[in-house]
């Protein structure tokens, strides 16, 4: 019995042929500007696929490869937030890589490449399609990292996120193998059920998955304790692939991280689900006082994905009921907001990603009014202000929390998110209020100014009209696709 | 037959050793193989659970058992990727030593 169905993997493929193309195309003629723009139609193609899949969600689980490659609403969600962040990481790529001379014509691909096993890792429906799609997303953002080849700093980005990638990986294989002897499967559904059945009595493998299997995607997600190369890779990355990192490779994490905890991790004896909150609680901690030390403004927003990935993990607690949906909708606001704020320091630093520190961007709001609001807008809305979309995502995670009876962590995370005013405010303190006579060179750019002005916008559109994009991610119970 | 149990300890004992190499190594190189031997530790006690599971049917061996294919070719994969990280530093360094590649600090 050999099911496939096209249909439902068209998203991950339209990216994979694109890239195919593009490079095919770049062979005769080297120009990296047309594989942008065949990148970026590539992913309207691919969620106009999405967007077909979505219209049809109400007629049933839609999934090939018998379960094992799912298409029904997280997925679909999921996958709408991931290609809105690949589309935001090629726009602020365009003219940044040019002006480096960084604009090898494999970039786009590898990008695009990168997407599709995002997708491919979203839409999993077991493990063996989990890792695949890990690995597809990983290799690609390896090489990624390491683009800029005369730079230590990018190098050493790019081996440490290759070896603690590759270590966390082991992890993740060796807690899938031990759920295997647990369970005598791979499929979530099929694991669900086994764990959930009366006579289920390989308890000690399935906790010592359990176990594994976190430390792996914590990794991933850059949890504490696993988060200590996040800031350093992040820093040393080039910027636009530190935003795709940031954006797109938290977005797929946690996706899985989400399938895992409805399928299993939840129902597993109640010290995993202790683990899995004194993690989320620290990486709080740990995320929003790293961010209070920084000079560097890219190294400060390294420190907030981690800190985000700790309120994005307080909605794993609701992963049965209304935790994905708020998710999809904390991800969403977290990417555009995200992504604006590295398109503006794109603007701001020098050739080497140098000078991003408090002082340089002192007095921007009178030289470049425009992009100081832009820039404070961002930072308002990551520190999690009202009317702004960073806000509502975040009462939406505490209130899954809550309502699941974890107070404690939500009360930390409420008390962490006030800490992280300060942080988030001191640049824009320095943008209006210091005075200074030091002239701020940015380096104009269509594309980049466009991705700052839909940010913006959408930032606040969605801080301010928050429901209908929440509405539409309604899932009900079915979480885990029971064949 | 040795019981499965056995087969499960040995991989422990070899995923032990992986992880510690890991972590002890200064050579990326080194690093590399203990992640290698890390993976292989876990085929191990897939294909050993493969053969527990045969007894409940066919699929899940044969799935286990495809699922060793799998990981190999993803090993495979980082090893591709990897070097070639590995040589790009290299020919800027002319070290593998992890140490020196610890330039950025908190």
């Amino acid at each position: 019995m050999i099911d496939i169905n096209w249909v439902v993997f068209a998203p991950a493929l339209s990216l994979i042929i694109a890239a195919s193309v593009s490079l095919l195309i770049t062979v005769f003629k080297k120009n990296t500007k047309l594989s942008a723009i065949i990148s970026l139609i590539a992913v309207a193609v691919a969620a106009a696929f999405n967007l077909q899949l979505f219209l049809n969600r109400a007629e049933g689980v839609q999934s090939s490869f018998g379960l094992e490659y799912l298409a029904d609403t997280p997925a679909l969600g999921f996958n709408f937030v991931i290609l809105i962040a690949t589309a935001l990481a090629i726009l602020i790529s365009y003219d940044y890589l040019e002006k480096r001379n960084l604009d090898q014509i494999e970039y786009y691909p590898l990008m695009l490449l990168s997407a599709s096993g995002a997708l491919v890792m979203v839409a999993a429906g077991g493990m063996i399609t989990l890792i695949l799609g890990l690995e597809i997303m990983s290799l690609a953002v390896y090489v990624l990292a390491a683009w800029k080849q005369d730079s230590p700093a990018s190098e050493e980005a790019g081996m440490k996120y290759f070896l603690l990638g590759a270590f966390a990986s082991a992890f993740l294989i060796y807690g899938i193998a031990m759920l295997f002897g647990a369970t005598g499967s791979f499929n979530y559904a099929a694991i669900a059920a086994s764990v959930s059945s009366d006579g289920f009595d390989k308890i000690f493998y399935a906790v010592l998955a359990s176990i594994l299997i976190l430390v792996g995607l914590g990794f991933k997600t850059a949890m504490f304790p696993f988060h200590q190369w996040a800031p350093d890779v992040y820093t040393g990355a080039p910027m636009p692939v530190t935003a795709f990192m940031s954006m797109v490779v938290k977005t797929a994490a946690f996706a899985a991280l989400f399938r895992i905890a409805a399928s299993f991790l939840l129902d597993m004896p109640s010290f995993i689900s202790q683990i899995l909150l004194i993690m989320i609680a620290l990486t709080m901690i740990v995320g929003n006082m790293g961010g209070l030390v920084q000079t560097s403004l890219k190294r400060m927003l390294a420190f907030s994905a981690v800190a985000h990935a700790g309120y994005l993990g307080l909605a794993l607690f609701a992963a049965k009921t209304v935790g994905i949906q708020a998710a999809v909708w904390y991800l969403t606001a977290y990417v555009i907001m995200n992504a604006g704020a590295f398109a503006v320091l794109s603007l701001i630093v020098d050739e080497n990603d140098q000078a991003d520190s408090l002082d340089d961007i002192a007095g921007l709001a009178k030289t470049h009014p425009a992009l100081a609001t832009a820039f404070s807008i961002f930072l308002f809305s990551l520190a999690g202000f009202p009317l702004f979309a960073g806000f509502i995502g975040k009462i939406l995670v505490f209130q899954a929390a809550i309502e699941n009876g974890y107070v404690l962590v939500a009360i930390i995370g409420i008390i962490t998110s006030l800490v992280a005013v300060v942080y988030y405010l001191r640049p824009v303190i320095v943008m209006y209020f210091k005075n200074t006579d030091n002239k701020i060179t940015i380096q104009p750019s269509m594309a980049t100014t466009i991705v700052i002005a839909v940010a913006a916008i959408v930032t606040v559109l969605l801080g301010i009209l928050p429901g209908w994009w929440y509405g539409l991610f309604e899932m009900g119970q079915r979480i885990v696709a029971a064949g | 037959m040795i019981g499965t149990e056995y087969y499960i300890a040995l991989s422990a004992i070899i995923f032990s050793i992986g992880t510690v190499g890991v972590l002890s190594r200064r050579s990326a190189i080194m690093v590399f193989l203990s992640i290698e031997l890390m993976l292989n530790a876990a085929n191990l006690a897939m294909v050993a659970f493969a053969r527990a599971w045969a007894s409940e049917g066919a699929l899940a061996a044969m799935n286990g058992q495809a699922a060793v294919f799998i990981i190999l070719a993803i090993a495979a994969a980082e090893v591709a990727v990897g070097l070639g990280i590995l040589v790009a530093i290299f020919r800027y360094r002319e070290t593998t030593e992890l140490d020196l590649l610890s330039e950025m600090r908190l």
